[in-house]
């Protein structure tokens, strides 16, 4: 008995890989039994929809389809990594409702769609007893995030009457006010200096994997991909600032890391820096840039995920407050917990022979290329990146043995199975990393042809038939920063 | 493929192979025995040495191997290119890695019988022979460099090998930082080449850079060559990394680690030829370095750390003759340095009982060398000089002063400012210390 069509077409198997995490989510509250189950399979679920969406999409317009897998995955991941004591009613729901909103901003078209879903994203992080960090500034970063975008979308629907991201395109809705409000946004979002703070005070005081997976959602970078770079051609000669705040606090962070001492907070500022330089890679509008760009948010989001994932893993174990200011030792009851965080490590700063390295490779030559000063200060950044890391490892895992407690187990096998699937992609992706690369590469060839013929943007500004992530490459043409400015001030 | 291209590539794959096998069972929960290990390092490096053998045959009576894979990864006009070549040039460097990490394994079942790190050790043997022989194989400046950091992160692990005393994984760690910071210059000198030249390829060349082009990536891979081989000013890390197991210290420092910065300089001479400045830079550094120690060599109170200093001034020499454009004359020296230093390393912790079996032999007291050449200076240089040579030319000091405690300031700084509008309390809510103004101590090295 073969299966009707329908179940095949974007739009079903889009509700379901949203909807399901979201029922998912309401069942877990109120049968408040078999969490971890319930959540797999909810994330199994969206896994399987939004594969069959990558394989049905076109080429070179897969983009957030392979967003929307990466992230269930990172969410399957998650879930299994989770601890016992962490595997509560409140934990599971929250990630399981973090999914289906962030899939639904991946997916979206539509400008008020992508607003509730940023703002659903952010929940359960204002909800105290949720994922709330018990700082000020998480729920300030959060909450001006969302209004910022709130008031940008309600400048380019109010000045438009349009709310289809598709039918904005290269028009520069709401003028230069919108294009820096949702600047604003991108900044809180990420936690873009000077809003860096944030991000360092939510994986402090809130739950690690959740956090993890907050950040990794990479909502700041997909406002620029899908919103700031397509629909506000004109004022490609205001994008390059983007690019300097990202690289500006890629370099901040990292010298802030050099001497932090607490583990969630060195790890927090280590993927906020190595993340950064996703929004200079994107902006660096040269295929190596905007390719090294998305492979690199694969494997922050991966690396960093898994990271935070063995950190819980270890307060678990061997108490709340370990500290990067002397030796645990910890190695010697954890070797495998010990070699899987190494190799994640060295992967977030790009060692060869994971994907990490492919990445850094094509975002230095990227951004060496359009910007040589920052292209310049990537790989610093990256090598103090790399030195605070292996710092953290050395701190926590390396050094005489902690005593005072009974012998604790080293991953068992559930963390094993699933840090070693990790382990596995960032390895094999780095020995075969065409597999990915190749999958960007696609749609990065298309983005040199859009770059060369600036002849297909018509009178209205809109572009027209470029697919996927071409359409987010702002065309370079003369003069047309000041008809912008000239425009957005006659509206 | 031919018969001499699949040699080569079996002899530059086979110990990553190894790696990748024993790393993914021992993750999946299975500990091999010492003798199995001992038996496979045996196996696979005694298979390499043969194919060395062939591939040395094949070079004397036909010409260069090369194995193209096509391109690791492509975007744009950019590419990755996977070539390995053997030529006359990388066959001693490939066939002295093989042989020494074979020798190293054999060496190391005795010496490290029963050592908890054990199967540590052997499986960063490996993956630092595959890196070594990537780095020497490779066709390009890209896939030296993968090779390049390989060998870097083996290096730094096992400098911090005993991990249970700190002083080693301290020292492991201020070693990275070196590594990691010269090695910008290798990244972004093969940038510089794709940009200007179109490629990183070594056989075509480079025709396109001269002038000051040349003279610019000559400097980013001298930068990345003088890091990894210990020149003046960063010379400092040589000694810590004394701290590790005396096998891997004669691998990594007296052998294959160490020759690996003057082995990227003779894969650029090329480059060097068209660049008078750049050359002239190498040779005062050269002589810097040896100059430097001969000194620090003579001040050193441990046999293994006199015996880096003995290699690192050979190395500067490495340097002059690479500088002056005698490649031949270089890689004689490199081989001869190479296997001399090992065979010094491995006999170091023997070195007491050596002497008391030379003494019984003898009968008596073995007679002085000979006049030390530093007695012929006034003695208030000399003075100077034992202080300068035994703080080891103050490199490590400045480093500290000039480079780490500013960007530790720096960091306690805007560890500061990110406290603003924070209460106390809330900073230490997980128990964690403030951090001192001075910042850790671990990146000092102290």
């Amino acid at each position: 008995m073969s299966l009707p069509g329908w179940i095949f077409r974007a739009p079903f198997l889009t509700a379901v890989s949203v909807a399901v995490p979201w029922f998912a989510a309401a069942l877990v509250t109120g049968y408040r039994r078999h969490m971890r189950i319930i959540g797999c399979i909810a994330a199994l679920v969206s896994m399987a929809a939004s594969a069959v969406l990558l394989r049905e999409a076109p080429k070179g317009e897969s983009l957030y389809q392979a967003l929307m897998l990466l992230f269930s995955g990172l969410t399957l991941g998650a879930t299994l990594v989770l601890p016992r004591r962490d595997c509560t009613v409140r934990t599971i729901s929250g990630i399981l409702f973090l999914l289906g909103s962030t899939l639904l901003a991946y997916s979206t078209e539509n400008l008020l769609v992508l607003l509730a879903a940023w703002t659903l994203s952010a929940i359960p992080f204002l909800i105290p007893g949720w994922f709330r960090a018990r700082t000020w500034r998480p729920l300030a970063g959060v909450l001006l995030s969302s209004l910022a975008l709130a008031l940008a979308i309600g400048l380019i629907a109010t000045g438009t009457g349009v709310i289809s991201i598709e039918s904005l395109r290269g028009q520069s809705p709401g003028g230069l006010a919108a294009f820096g409000l949702l600047v604003v946004a991108v900044i809180f979002r990420k936690g873009i200096f000077p809003a860096h703070a944030w991000v360092a005070d939510q994986a402090e005081g809130g739950p690690a994997v959740p956090t993890a997976l907050l950040l990794n959602g990479h909502f700041g970078a997909l406002l620029v991909a899908k919103l700031i770079v397509p629909l506000f051609p004109r004022v490609d000669r205001l994008f390059p600032v983007l690019s300097y705040l990202a690289i500006g606090t890629m370099l901040y962070v990292a010298i802030r890391a050099l001497g932090e001492n607490s583990p969630r907070r060195l790890l927090a500022f280590v993927a906020l820096s190595q993340s950064a330089c996703i929004l200079s890679g994107l902006e660096s509008r040269t295929p190596e840039g905007i390719a090294g760009a998305l492979v690199h948010w694969v494997v922050v989001a991966v690396s960093t995920v898994a990271l935070f994932g063995i950190l819980r893993l270890l307060e678990v174990r061997f108490g709340e407050n370990l500290t990067a200011s002397k030796h645990l030792g910890l190695a010697e009851h954890a070797p495998r917990l010990a070699v899987s965080f190494a190799i994640f490590g060295l992967a977030l700063v790009g060692l060869p022979g994971t994907l990490g390295f492919c990445s850094q490779d094509l975002l230095i030559h990227g951004t060496l290329t359009s910007h040589p000063l920052t292209g310049l200060l990537l790989p610093i950044a990256t090598a103090m990146n790399a030195v605070s890391i292996f710092r953290l490892f050395a701190r926590l895992f390396l050094g005489k043995r902690r005593t005072g407690f009974t012998v604790m187990a080293d991953a068992l096998p559930r963390e094993r199975w699933i840090l070693a699937a990790g382990v596995l992609f960032v390895v094999l992706g780095g020995l075969f990393p065409n597999a990915i690369v190749v999958r960007h590469s696609a749609e990065t060839d298309i983005a040199e042809q859009a770059i060369a013929t600036p002849a297909d943007l018509d009178l209205a500004g809109k572009v027209n038939g470029l697919p996927g992530i071409v359409r987010f490459l702002p065309r370079p043409a003369k003069g047309s920063e000041q008809e912008f400015m000239a425009e957005s001030q006659l509206r | 493929m031919s018969h001499p291209q699949t040699i080569l590539m079996f002899v530059v794959l086979a110990p990553g192979v190894v790696f990748g096998i024993l790393a993914s069972l021992w993750l999946l929960g299975w500990t091999p025995g010492e003798r199995f290990l001992s038996w496979i390092t045996g196996l696979t490096f005694s298979a390499c040495a043969l194919g060395i053998a062939a591939l040395v045959w094949t070079i004397a009576s036909v010409s260069n191997v090369t194995v193209t894979f096509g391109n690791w990864f492509a975007v744009g006009d950019y590419h990755f290119p996977l070539v390995l070549v053997a030529d006359r040039l990388s066959l001693p460097f490939l066939a002295l890695a093989v042989v020494l990490s074979g020798l190293i394994g054999q060496f190391s079942a005795t010496y490290l019988h029963r050592e908890s790190g054990f199967l540590r050790f052997f499986l960063l043997l490996h993956l630092f022979a595959f890196g070594s022989l990537l780095a020497f194989a490779a066709g390009s400046f890209d896939l030296l460099a993968a090779g390049w950091e390989i060998v870097g992160i083996t290096s730094v692990l096992l400098i911090g090998f005993f991990q249970l005393r700190l002083g080693p994984v301290e020292n492991g760690l201020r070693v990275f930082g070196v590594y990691r910071a010269c090695d910008i210059g290798l990244l972004v000198g093969v940038f510089a080449m794709h940009h200007w030249a179109g490629t990183a390829s070594f056989d075509r060349g480079f025709p396109s850079l001269t002038g000051a082009r040349a003279v610019i990536v000559c400097l980013l891979l001298f930068l990345a060559a003088s890091g990894k081989a210990a020149q003046v000013p960063f010379s400092g890390w040589l000694p810590r990394a004394m701290e590790g197991p005396t096998p891997s210290s004669a691998i990594f420092y007296g052998a294959i680690s160490i020759h690996a910065g003057a082995y990227l300089l003779l894969r650029a001479q090329p480059l060097l030829a068209h660049s008078v400045l750049a050359s002239a830079f190498v040779i005062f550094v050269g002589v810097a370095t040896a100059i430097h120690g001969t000194i620090v060599g003579r001040a050193s109170a441990d046999a293994k750390t006199s015996l880096a200093y003995a290699t690192l001034t050979q190395v500067g020499l490495v340097f002059i003759e690479i500088g002056f454009g005698w490649k031949w004359i270089a890689v004689v020296h490199i081989l001869g340095n190479a296997t001399v230093r090992t065979m010094q390393f491995l006999r170091a912790p023997s070195m007491l009982h050596d002497y008391h079996q030379m003494h019984s032999a003898i009968g008596g007291d073995v007679s002085s060398a000979g006049q030390q050449i530093e007695e012929m200076l006034p003695e208030r240089v000399r003075l100077w000089l034992y202080r300068w040579a035994f703080d080891r030319g103050h490199l490590d000091t400045s480093l500290d002063r000039w480079v780490i405690d500013p960007l530790l300031h720096i960091s306690a700084y805007l560890a500061k400012l990110d406290r603003i509008g924070m209460a106390r309390t809330t900073i230490q809510s997980r128990g964690v210390a403030p951090i001192p103004l001075h910042g850790p101590a671990g990146l000092r090295g102290d």
